[in-house]
């Protein structure tokens, strides 16, 4: 009896210890999000080329996708198109969702959407253009309902419109297989239940 | 020594002056000008933006960032308290995008039982340790004590003890 409690001392330090090892390798940014295996929250929110186009939920139910919250602003972002325009041309659908920052007016700044649309065409024609269309959310609106922290932030969305994963930062050739992991697992779930041919029409409907 | 006194407070009142500016500046800054309908909603909202945790930043609260997702949490919070809706609705609204990370009152869970069990286990344990202790103590008192029939019988064998040696002594 009086060995062992001259070893719980130890024991409580070993345990100390691992828990907090394991808090070195652990990502502050990740806490899990509130609308996993939720449907994608109710929207309508103009197309950024094509502003007299209004998007909805709908619009996108039928087919596998990454939502892919995106911003000219966020360096990251524009580092990661490359990849994902990869990705695109490996036959993955991306929309992106595009985050306008809040504008300063006491500094003059206003949201000018031609500027915008110029600005985005340029860079999308430098850096290779990964998205199938463009959801303008100047409000920030959706991005809020989507609970994003920040720039960027991925979500895949099944065919039935229903948040399967939310990824926070970017998507990179270390992070992107176990993300492609999911992503097939959610499209061959789409083709047993009967959905896939509603995948493949989607597909052709996006501009 | 007075004058030198003198001296630092004249040199120091312009830099106290201006501190004291600074601070009543910042104080007006931190009240945001939102106009609210009674002083209720006030004290609610500065409730609330003072528990929403800001889910972009490391331990802050909404109301202590300027992170784009903290500022349009708090837009949010005002207009739902100037829609009239209570606490628990709004920090409702919150979870359901942020998630349980959003409050920083964590919901009582399996997962998050332990903060309220392990405290009380560990009071349990240093309580148990206390109560064998003061039994091994009271023991080892009682173990002092002289027992009256040990006693007796002590004495006995000592009177016997005295007794032999005397008689097998030669006188």
């Amino acid at each position: 009896m009086r060995k062992l409690m001259f070893f719980i001392p130890f024991v409580l330090f070993i345990a100390l210890s691992a828990f907090l090892f394991s808090g070195l390798f652990s990502d502050p940014r990740q806490h899990g999000s509130a609308l996993l295996s939720k449907p994608l929250p109710a929207f309508s929110l103009p197309d950024l080329m094509e502003p007299q186009r209004m998007l909805s939920a709908d619009h996108l139910k039928g087919k596998v996708y990454l939502l892919n919250v995106w911003g000219l602003w966020c360096p990251t972002c524009n580092a990661e198109l490359g990849f994902l325009t990869e990705l695109r041309q490996q036959g993955i659908e991306i929309v992106g969702l595009y985050y306008v920052q809040p504008q300063d007016s006491a500094f003059g700044e206003t949201f000018d959407l031609a500027a915008l649309q110029q600005d985005v065409a340029k860079k999308l024609a430098e850096q290779g253009n990964p998205y199938q269309l463009n959801i303008l959310d100047e409000k920030r609106s959706l991005i809020f309902d989507l609970g994003v922290t920040g720039a960027p932030e991925t979500f895949l969305i099944d065919a039935q419109g229903q948040i399967r994963a939310h990824h926070v930062g970017d998507i990179n050739p270390q992070n992107w297989p176990a993300l492609a992991a999911q992503y097939q697992a959610v499209v061959q779930e789409a083709q047993a239940t009967g959905a896939g041919g509603q995948q493949s029409e989607g597909a052709t409907n996006a501009p | 020594m007075r004058l030198k006194m003198q001296l630092l407070l004249g040199a120091f009142s312009p830099l106290l002056f201006a501190l004291f500016l600074c601070s009543a500046f910042a104080a007006t800054a931190a009240e945001e000008l939102l106009p609210f309908q009674d002083a209720r909603q006030e004290a609610l909202y500065r409730e609330l933006t003072a528990e929403l945790r800001c889910p972009k930043c490391q331990n802050q609260n909404i109301a202590d960032s300027n992170a784009v997702v903290a500022v349009d949490m708090r837009e949010k919070t005002y207009q739902l308290v100037q829609q009239g809706q209570n606490k628990e609705q709004v920090i409702d609204y919150m979870k359901q995008r942020y998630g349980d990370f959003v409050h920083y009152q964590p919901p009582v869970q399996w997962s998050t039982i332990w903060l309220w069990l392990a405290p009380l286990l560990l009071l349990a344990a240093l309580f148990w340790v206390m109560l064998q202790k003061q039994q091994k103590a009271q023991q080892l008192q009682q173990t002092d004590a002289v027992d009256p029939e040990l006693e007796q019988k002590l004495q006995a064998m000592i009177k016997q003890a005295m007794a032999e040696k005397s008689s097998k002594e030669p006188n």
